[in-house]
């Protein structure tokens, strides 16, 4: 995998991408980068995790370099490596050398899911020596006082081989997410799609009361992320029964009971 | 020829006297996981099941037709209590199936919302379905449309006295404009059922029961467990004090039933299916307790007011609490373990009918074992990897550039604890030749060669229980133990015994499990059905307390798994366990086959 497919770099000077706060998460991130700490940012899926992120480094005015983690992302992947073309070997900087280089914010996605000697890593980095050791260059990077480390997680589906070490953790300042309240999220949904307020608020109520049958009846909570998937059907014109089903309903699960009940509850909403 | 006739007679004047559909009619059973499924999405309670609840007296006028057949003396009303969600087993009142299925929706939603539980009948169901036409535009469309149906099937004003008339409109009135009626005028007779309301709450009555008056375990496990889902009204008296006073049961005497139903009976050829019958027949089931075991088991769900029980605390050396739902409180030394240590088993060698699959596993296990791994073309490595450098040079293209061999070892470091269910339950058959409890012990056996294979360390323990004063703890294998012969020996001799308190088990396993130093903990439970125990450890608290247990555990940062053969596991696993965290084995013989593989599939 070449290692610019993994990160991206938002620059749009400008533009800030909207997000709607639901705490004191704004405040607490600005002290945290003024004061040079590293965020862990937690919560379900789809409860705007990297949107708060991508709209701190706008609103910063920092680069953002954002990786989302998987189970085969090494640390080689995040510092950088060695390539070879026809002219010979060379050195290709990873995303969090980047960062550090550059003086960005370098954002981790589901930290968790990413192999343990990732970590390692990211201790010198997030601890008051702010500096990132390159073993292969013989190079000691120290990060600026612009840079930043934000890693997230989601403990819903937590697996046990899959935790976060508590010496990690205790690194970071950390901001839980959960999901905004109705009239909030609302809100969220209509700026974000562009329906009506009355279906945006009736969307809502139908992703309340899916989530309250997680654990029980689906793996995780229906995000707000979902809610505006189905929200943009219907602004486009789609009707909200099949809206729902579409881009609610079918992606909370796979079995066929549940989704036939799932819809029951779609009805108890949208029914008329 | 009398006979014939009353029979046809019979006939006529109930079809003549039933305002029901039966060709529209819906089941519980067909939608009754969907209907769960909304209770909880409207904010139900997740600790309840959903059940085929029991029919009430109304005391209505019947029309003529009715009075002279007989029927509609009961009719099957919505209510939900901290055991279950109880809805009619059938619905057949309104001439569209869809309409019969929007009634099952309509009381779930009912019944999960509920916002004044407190106040008059009337008042209580107007408030709730303000609550939920406000909320919820797809049900109150539909209740728009069940109100004109219940409204067409309800009796003529015309045709009542002036005072049920009075009380009719009323009642209307509150359907069409929910909140608009304050209180019932009086009338002579209560008014005539209303379908889409919850039940009137009924008046809490019978004495405590006895608490040192435990009923003997049956000394033999029922013959032909008959097992019906409906939750049936029952209140606790005493038994009354007559010698040989045991009923034999005849049609004729189903009146005089109200009374004491001592499940032990003679005479009839088929007979389970008319205690069944009788059980529906009744209002209330008395029980009354005593020491005689029974012959004859009829398993059914009783509607008990929730016993107080005792709560003198226990002392002893193992002493665990347990988690009592209703007070939200962790009742510290309430149960008390025993470790039985099971010295006196003869040390024996496999059972000759598992030699086949012992082979089998230890081939199959053999790749769980730690190994390195070489890992071609990868980004980095210890070594070249030359074909794709040869590639790369051929090519000479820049995209290429995994070349190396990587080795990865793959380390297990992982302990895994085996709770076995060993209640009586486990003594039932499955298919001609073998018992639940014999599949548990080949489990225990091919489990253990697989384990043992995999060098993971392993503990063995089974678990009954005889109330909180004695949960039994056989240790089968401990984790410094080898597995030899003399464990063997002790798979060998375990046999079902009494009760299953669950969650003082798990408390206990937890705690020899949380001692051991390994990555990965695993804490894997086998069972044949849900908790409990001849106290108050039945239904909803003994699921709690199980709940509570293993939510301890994986605080503890163990991983809790459930394998059950129990079919009916998923109305109260996944509440206890979470929703990935149990299996059901529909075919209990293929247990010891599946086990292994399924800790293989955990593990991997």
């Amino acid at each position: 995998m070449s290692v610019t497919s993994i990160a991206r770099a938002v620059r749009v000077p400008g533009l800030i991408p909207p997000y709607t706060p639901t705490g004191d998460e704004i405040a607490v991130f600005e002290l945290a980068y003024r004061n040079r700490l590293p965020v862990l940012i937690k919560g379900p899926t789809g409860c705007g995790k990297t949107r708060f992120v991508e709209h701190m480094a706008a609103r910063l005015g920092r680069a953002l370099y954002t990786v989302s983690c998987h189970d085969d992302l090494s640390a080689s992947d995040l510092v950088g490596r060695h390539l070879i073309d026809a002219s010979g070997t060379y050195w290709t900087d990873g995303p969090l050398t980047q960062a550090v280089r550059h003086g960005g914010i370098c954002y981790l996605d589901e930290v968790v899911e990413a192999r343990k000697d990732t970590t390692v890593v990211l201790h010198a980095l997030s601890d008051d020596r702010r500096i990132l050791p390159i073993d292969r260059t013989g190079e000691i990077l120290e990060a600026p006082p612009e840079f930043m480390l934000v890693v997230s997680y989601n403990p819903g589906y937590q697996h046990l081989l899959k935790g976060l070490k508590p010496s990690t953790r205790q690194r970071f300042v950390s901001l839980a997410f959960g999901f905004p309240e109705a009239a909030r999220e609302a809100e969220i949904v209509a700026t974000e799609s562009g329906v009506d307020p009355a279906t945006a608020k009736r969307l809502v109520t139908l992703a309340n009361a899916l989530r309250s049958t997680a654990d029980h009846d689906l793996e995780e909570a229906p995000g707000t992320r979902l809610i505006v998937d189905a929200a943009k059907l219907i602004a486009g014109g789609c009707d909200p029964q099949v809206a729902c089903r579409a881009a609610i309903v079918e992606c909370l699960s796979d079995e066929p009971e549940i989704t036939r009940a799932l819809m029951v509850v779609v009805l108890a909403i949208f029914g008329n | 020829m009398e006979e014939q006739v009353g029979i046809a007679w019979h006939r006529l004047i109930n079809r003549l006297a039933a305002r029901r559909f039966p060709e529209a009619a819906v089941e519980l059973a067909s939608v009754s996981r969907d209907a769960a499924l909304l209770f909880r999405a409207l904010g139900g309670d997740h600790g309840v099941a959903v059940q085929a609840g029991a029919q009430t007296l109304h005391g209505a006028r019947r029309s003529l037709l009715e009075r002279l057949a007989g029927s509609a003396r009961k009719v099957d009303l919505a209510w939900v209590d901290r055991q279950a969600l109880q809805l009619p087993p059938l619905i057949d009142a309104f001439p569209a199936t869809s309409l019969n299925r929007d009634l099952y929706f309509w009381l779930a939603a009912l019944c999960a919302v509920d916002p004044q539980p407190h106040l008059p009948w009337l008042a209580r169901n107007q408030a709730a379905v303000l609550t939920i036409t406000r909320g919820y535009p797809g049900l109150a469309a539909s209740y728009g449309r069940l109100v004109e149906a219940e409204i067409a099937r309800r009796p003529p004003i015309s045709k009542l006295a002036p005072d049920e008339a009075q009380q009719e409109q009323a009642i209307r009135a509150a359907l069409r404009k929910p909140g608009s009626v304050a209180a019932l005028p009086a009338a002579r007779r209560p008014p005539h059922p209303v379908l889409l309301w919850l039940r009137p709450e009924l008046p809490a009555k019978g004495k405590k029961p006895h608490p040192d008056k435990s009923p003997d375990q049956p000394s033999q496990a029922a013959s032909a467990l008959q097992s019906d889902k409906k939750r049936r009204l029952a209140e606790h008296t005493e038994m009354p004090e007559r010698k040989g006073g045991l009923l034999i049961f005849r049609p004729e005497s189903i009146f005089s039933w109200t009374e004491y139903a001592k499940v032990e009976h003679e005479t009839k050829e088929n007979e389970d299916q008319d205690l069944a019958q009788a059980a529906d027949d009744l209002d209330v089931i008395a029980i009354a307790q005593d020491r005689r075991n029974i012959a004859k088991k009829l398993s059914m769900t009783l509607d008990l007011p929730v016993a107080e029980g005792d709560d003198t605390p226990l002392d002893g050396n193992r002493m665990l609490p347990e988690w009592d739902y209703r007070t939200h409180t962790l009742k510290a030394d309430r149960c008390r373990v025993n470790t039985i240590p099971l010295t006196d088993a003869k040390p024996c060698a496999l059972p000759e009918h598992l030699k086949r699959d012992q082979q089998r596993l230890r081939r199959q296990f053999g790749a769980l074992l730690p190994v390195r791994l070489r890992l071609k073309a990868q980004p980095e490595g210890n070594d070249i990897d030359i074909d794709p450098y040869i590639r790369h040079l051929a090519h000479n293209a820049g995209a290429e550039t995994r070349f190396y061999l990587d080795q990865r070892k793959r380390e297990r470091d992982l302990a895994c604890l085996l709770l076995a269910d060993l209640s009586l339950s486990t003594e039932a058959w499955v298919g001609e030749e073998r018992r639940v409890i014999d599949v548990i012990r080949d489990s225990l056996f091919l489990f253990s060669e697989a384990l043992s294979v995999t060098r993971d360390r392993f503990a063995l323990y089974g678990f009954s229980s005889q109330q909180r004063t004695d949960v039994r703890f056989h240790t089968l294998k401990t984790f410094n133990e080898p597995y030899d012969d003399t464990v063997r020996g002790r798979i060998n001799s375990i046999s079902p015994a009494y009760y299953t308190r669950m969650g003082a088990a798990i408390r206990h396993a937890t705690e020899i499990l949380g001692r051991q130093k390994a990555r990965e903990r695993l804490l894997l439970l086998l069972t044949d059905g849900k908790p409990n125990d001849a106290d108050l450890y039945e239904g909803r608290y003994g699921i709690e307390d199980t709940r509570k247990a293993l939510i301890a555990a994986r605080q503890q940062g163990l991983r809790p798994f459930c394998v059950t053969v129990d079919q009916e596991a998923h109305e109260y696993l996944p509440h206890i366990f979470g929703k990935n965290n149990f299996i059901i084995i529909h075919k209990p013989s293929e247990l010891p086959s599946r086990l292994p593989l399924l800790y293989a599939q955990l593990t991997r």
